[in-house]
């Protein structure tokens, strides 16, 4: 399987209106994995994936799958398969239904149809429900289901929406995992399109940062985090986002640059270079955030231990990790 | 919370009540006055209408011309509700999709909707002459030499399902209104497994909307047994051979040009059971072939 499904999308352009959906971009998907696509909604992710689905056509650029250009080819001739985000599973026929929907459309022979639907149903842990309507089930189940549905068309690119976005936090934890093991059982080129920058980061062997129809950065989830191309990338990926001061500030530099430290770089410590005012303390628990102010009123976020023991209104001191702190250009944002 | 419970009810029929008694003294009282009408000698001028037993009935069973309204009826409901339905959904599924100049489309086919019954029928006077009538001159143009429609049973029959082929706005509203009420992911998903516009029509949009096709069908054969008054008492009035003399044609002559209000009022109750009787039909065929889930 990991020989196919390499994309390559070439300064791909499309526009809605006035609005410039997306704006001479260039990606490369390998065959066999799974590329997350994130950004803001409105950065034009969603749209990539409708592209490559053929739900839509480029006013732009080529669509290559496996180095054929696929721009002019009609949606069910791609061999692809799409994971909505609200499932779009059909409300009037059962769940068995809904597996067999494709399968009849291709005309598969009745019993093979039924021995196939059956079996996807097993593996997704869905055997049970055949018979129930889609409004009879759970949202993690539809999303089974929904899953259950592509694994049928036997495709060479899965293209997932948002698969997570409408389960509820327990359970979108749980199906990370199960996901991310389908995939890698499967071997089938993935898009992933998510908004939460949590699940770019777990999901996916690599990520493509998106910002207003442009592609910002594209690599390994964690180099992304350690070296952002730009401050968009930096400010969007890591929560609570990276502190960004201008040069010449707490964190030195010189005039035309921004310096940008994460939260987990600044370290609470009585002969730190940095004096700030604890302004709020959020104890998560497992860690605390403390948003904090210096003399010269440039606000700090940071990531301490769960019981630090800092208080509002106290007075700390800061150390950053010199080997941590990026630059990025003022005036283009780009890094330095 | 009890308290509350207790007075729910009360709210509820008090809300109910202007409804109610308008339904009752406009709807109920006259529906059992007129079966109680049914089994008197009443002309609709006598003063004290005498019980008369199943005299009227005896008269119903003997009725040749009864025989005819009730087969012009049905061969009109088959001709009618199809045809009207197949335009109100064709049409509205047509026009749900926003496209240039969609509006003006959708205006003109809801436009004879708003037209008078009898303005219609006159328009259709014309329509369907035989001598200088648009249809013949369009049907000349295929070579055709046109109908005598108005004057031969056939023809006539259809030319009056022609005309109310026109008045069909509320089912093309309500068609259109449940088409752009589907979600259009389950379109793209089933683009995506290689079904066509024909497969999403019949795989999709038809299921879908099959509890307010069926809703249609309903009212429209409940409309179409009833409607046809007009279009019939002008157009042909009920002629020719008692082609289109429908049950209402037939109970207006009895009841008000023969002063027979009795006998009226006995058909009245049987037009009232034989569209009873095509729904409940009607609704044992969508059981059977499952069209709801």
């Amino acid at each position: 399987m990991g020989e196919h499904g390499a994309i390559r999308l070439e300064s791909l352009t499309r526009s809605y209106g006035r609005v410039v959906a997306l704006d001479d971009v260039d990606l490369e998907v390998r065959a066999g994995e799974m590329m997350t696509l994130v950004g803001p909604s409105g950065s034009g992710k969603s749209t990539i994936l409708r592209l490559i689905a053929g739900l839509d056509r480029p006013d732009g650029g080529r669509i290559l799958v496996d180095g054929q250009d696929v721009s002019q080819v009609p949606p069910h001739r791609r061999a692809v398969a799409m994971v909505f985000q609200d499932f779009a599973l059909y409300p009037h026929l059962t769940v068995l239904g809904n597996l067999l929907f494709g399968l009849r459309v291709r005309r598969v022979r009745r019993d093979e149809a039924d021995r196939r639907a059956r079996s996807a149903a097993e593996r997704l842990g869905i055997g049970d429900l055949l018979d129930r309507y889609p409004d009879q089930t759970s949202g993690g189940q539809r999303q089974r289901i929904a899953l259950a549905r592509a694994l049928l068309r036997e495709p060479t690119v899965y293209l997932l929406d948002e698969p997570l976005a409408s389960l509820d936090a327990p359970l979108r934890f749980a199906t990370r995992a199960d996901l991310l093991a389908l995939h890698r059982d499967l071997g089938t080129t993935t898009v992933h399109v998510t908004h939460d920058q949590a699940e770019a980061m777990t999901l996916g062997d690599r990520v493509a940062v998106l910002d207003r129809g442009r592609i910002r950065q594209v690599g390994p989830p964690q180099q992304v985090y350690d070296e952002p191309a730009d401050m968009f990338v930096a400010g969007f990926l890591g929560s609570p986002p990276m502190n960004l001061v201008p040069g010449g500030a707490v964190l030195g530099g010189s005039r035309g640059l921004i310096l940008g430290i994460r939260p987990e770089d600044l370290t609470l410590d009585v002969d730190g270079s940095i004096e700030v005012t604890v302004d709020v303390v959020e104890a998560l628990g497992s860690e605390s955030i403390l948003l904090t102010r210096g003399a010269d009123g440039t606000r700090l976020t940071v990531r301490a231990g769960p019981r630090c023991g800092a208080r509002p209104g106290e007075t700390v001191r800061l150390r950053p990790n010199p080997d941590r702190v990026h630059h990025f250009d003022a005036e283009t944002g780009r890094r330095r | 919370m009890t308290s509350d419970r207790g007075r729910k009810p009360l709210t509820a029929w008090a809300f109910l009540a202007p409804y109610a008694v308008a339904v009752g003294l406009l709807i109920a009282v006259p529906a059992l006055l007129n079966l109680g009408y049914a089994f008197t000698d009443h002309t609709g001028l006598t003063r004290d209408p005498q019980f008369v037993g199943l005299s009227n009935v005896r008269r119903m069973l003997d009725d040749g011309f009864l025989l005819d309204s009730v087969r012009a009826s049905a061969i009109h409901l088959a001709l009618a509700v199809p045809l009207r339905l197949l335009a109100a959904v064709g049409l509205g599924l047509l026009l749900a999709a926003p496209r240039p100049g969609g509006r003006w489309f959708r205006v003109a086919v809801y436009l004879p909707t708003v037209v008078p019954d009898v303005a219609l029928a006159v328009l259709f006077l014309w329509v369907l002459n035989p001598l200088y009538g648009p249809l013949n001159q369009l049907l000349g143009l295929f070579g055709h030499s046109g109908f005598t429609w108005l004057s031969d049973p056939g023809t006539a029959r259809v030319g009056v399902a022609l005309m109310l082929m026109f008045p069909i706005g509320e089912g093309f509203l309500v068609v259109l209104a449940a088409r752009r009420m589907l979600d259009g992911r389950l379109y793209e998903a089933a683009a995506l497994e290689g079904c066509g516009p024909f497969g999403q029509l019949r795989r999709l949009t038809l299921p879908l909307l099959a509890p307010v096709l069926l809703l249609l069908a309903v009212r429209d054969t409940i409309l179409t047994l009833q409607v046809n008054f007009v279009p019939a008492y002008v157009l042909t009035d009920g002629r020719p051979s008692n082609a289109t003399l429908y049950l209402p044609v037939y109970i207006f002559d009895q009841a008000f040009e023969f002063s027979g209000f009795a006998y009226g009022a006995l058909i009245t109750s049987v037009l009232m059971v034989v569209t009873a009787i095509v729904i409940t039909a009607l609704l044992l065929v969508v059981r059977r072939w499952r069209v709801l889930r």
